[in-house]
């Protein structure tokens, strides 16, 4: 009866489960965290770290979406 | 002539079926977002319905047989499916009323076995496919979801704690109406398949549609994602209360986590082959959003509840899909046994709800949650 367990796919799923969670949260917490610092940077009329900062929020945004992304495709990859 | 009303009983049972699914299931997607304010509740439920509905369109992949490489696919007649719809309907009634998170899928195949098992004992039943379908993913779920979401908002927590709170609460809802929106299309996806596989396979069996495994017709596909789209949009108040508030206080960072970690893990498994109940996932992922923080935050007794309820789904869907089978026969093989049973769930269904609305909207409506 144990045979009918698909055990790889199982432990795949413990170690890639969290993977794709600490993605998806480190981006949306570098968007925030690049949002913030870019508007205060700018408010305190610092060019540079307002940029870099700035940059930060895009990348995030940009792994972010990816992930979305790849959600929509896993969903779609089932039709 | 016979057929044809047993068909369409059993059409019409099946979308009662998907409409308290959706019903059941909405909190999986929105409570979270409703507890911490990033969308007002008729927004939140009406973005879910809206996206529980395209979500049927986006995979028409429908499961040839009900509980498949569970129960022997030789015995399933449309009266053993009509019987499961009735022990699956019953235990979401139920585990609605309570205000308990419970998986639908659980809940009809168990209410197959039953009736299966009434239809033909216990050789009717595979043990293997319970163990692999049932049993392994309602313990794996709940684990890793919890793990993943405990993680996630230590993760949160440590990235953006030195910042102002309230760009970051403001941040944090906005993330959370995406995940909002990918669990909803994603639930769409995978639970208006079910409906569409039972009316599909009710159709061959009454010789209304020919082929071994036939796509679905179009009415087929749009009144299952109707049903679970208004199910969706009915808002089950009582278990949103529960997931949104009663399990843990929620931040919007712990918002986030709990869907994020939830839908990951669903769409992982997905991925892999190994689908998860979206209910056990997401309970896990509101767990462990709230123990990672402290563990006391998180109401252990409730907790013990759920898991109850997730224990008792499948006996207790299966007894009443089995006690649905023996009825029916009573009455032969003719439709008079499920318009019967059908009649009396429905006036059952009345004095219930009548009785509920009596107490007063707020057990029933938004504002409860």
């Amino acid at each position: 009866m144990i045979a009918a367990i698909d055990i790889d796919a199982l432990l795949e799923l413990v170690w890639a489960a969290p993977l794709a969670v600490l993605v998806v949260t480190v981006a949306w917490a570098l968007v925030i965290r690049g949002t913030t610092g870019a508007l205060e940077a700018r408010r305190d009329r610092r060019a540079i770290p307002a940029a870099r900062s700035a940059f930060v929020a895009l990348a995030g945004a940009v792994l972010f979406a990816m992930a979305l992304a790849f959600g929509l495709l896993i969903m779609l990859s089932k039709s | 002539m016979e057929s044809d009303i047993i068909l369409v009983i059993v059409v019409v049972t099946a979308l009662a079926f998907d409409f308290t699914n959706g019903f059941h299931d909405t909190a999986n997607s929105v409570a979270t977002s409703i507890s911490t304010r990033a969308l007002a509740p008729k927004t939140a439920v009406g973005l879910a319905a809206i996206l529980n509905f395209a979500g049927a369109f986006i995979s028409l992949k429908v499961a040839a047989t009900i509980a498949g490489g569970i129960v022997d696919a030789q015995i399933v007649t449309p009266t053993v499916i009509f019987a499961g719809l009735i022990g699956a309907i019953f235990w979401n009634l139920l585990t609605w009323y309570f205000g308990l998170p419970s998986s639908s899928s659980h809940a009809l195949i168990g209410g197959v076995v039953g009736a299966a098992f009434a239809a033909a004992g216990a050789g009717a039943i595979k043990g293997a496919g319970l163990l692999e379908k049932v049993i392994v993913p309602a313990l794996v779920a709940p684990v890793v979801a919890f793990l993943a979401a405990g993680m996630a908002i230590l993760i949160a927590y440590r990235m953006v704690g030195g910042l102002h709170p309230g760009p970051v609460n403001r941040g944090y809802r906005l993330g959370q109406i995406a995940s909002l929106s990918l669990l909803s299309l994603s639930h769409g996806t995978n639970d208006a398949q079910k409906t569409m596989g039972i009316i599909t396979l009710a159709l061959i069996a009454n010789g209304s549609l020919a082929g071994a495994s036939p796509d679905p017709p179009l009415w087929v596909i749009v009144s299952a994602a109707s049903a679970i789209a208004l199910g969706t949009y009915s808002g089950g108040w009582r278990i949103i209360r529960t997931m949104g508030s009663r399990i843990i206080k929620m931040d919007p960072a712990q918002g986030f986590a709990a869907q994020t970690g939830g839908a990951a893990v669903l769409l992982t498994a997905a991925h892999l082959g190994f689908p998860l109940s979206t209910t056990h996932s997401i309970t896990g992922a509101v767990l462990g959003a709230g123990a990672a923080k402290r563990l006391s935050a998180v109401r252990w007794g409730l907790a013990g509840n759920i898991f109850l309820a997730w224990v008792l789904t499948l006996p207790c869907a299966a007894a009443v899909g089995a006690l649905t089978f023996g009825v029916t026969n009573v009455f032969g093989d003719g439709a008079l046994g499920p318009l019967l049973v059908s009649g009396a769930l429905l006036a059952l269904m009345g004095v219930v709800f009548g009785k509920r609305l009596q107490r007063g909207p707020a057990l029933t409506t938004a504002g409860s949650a």
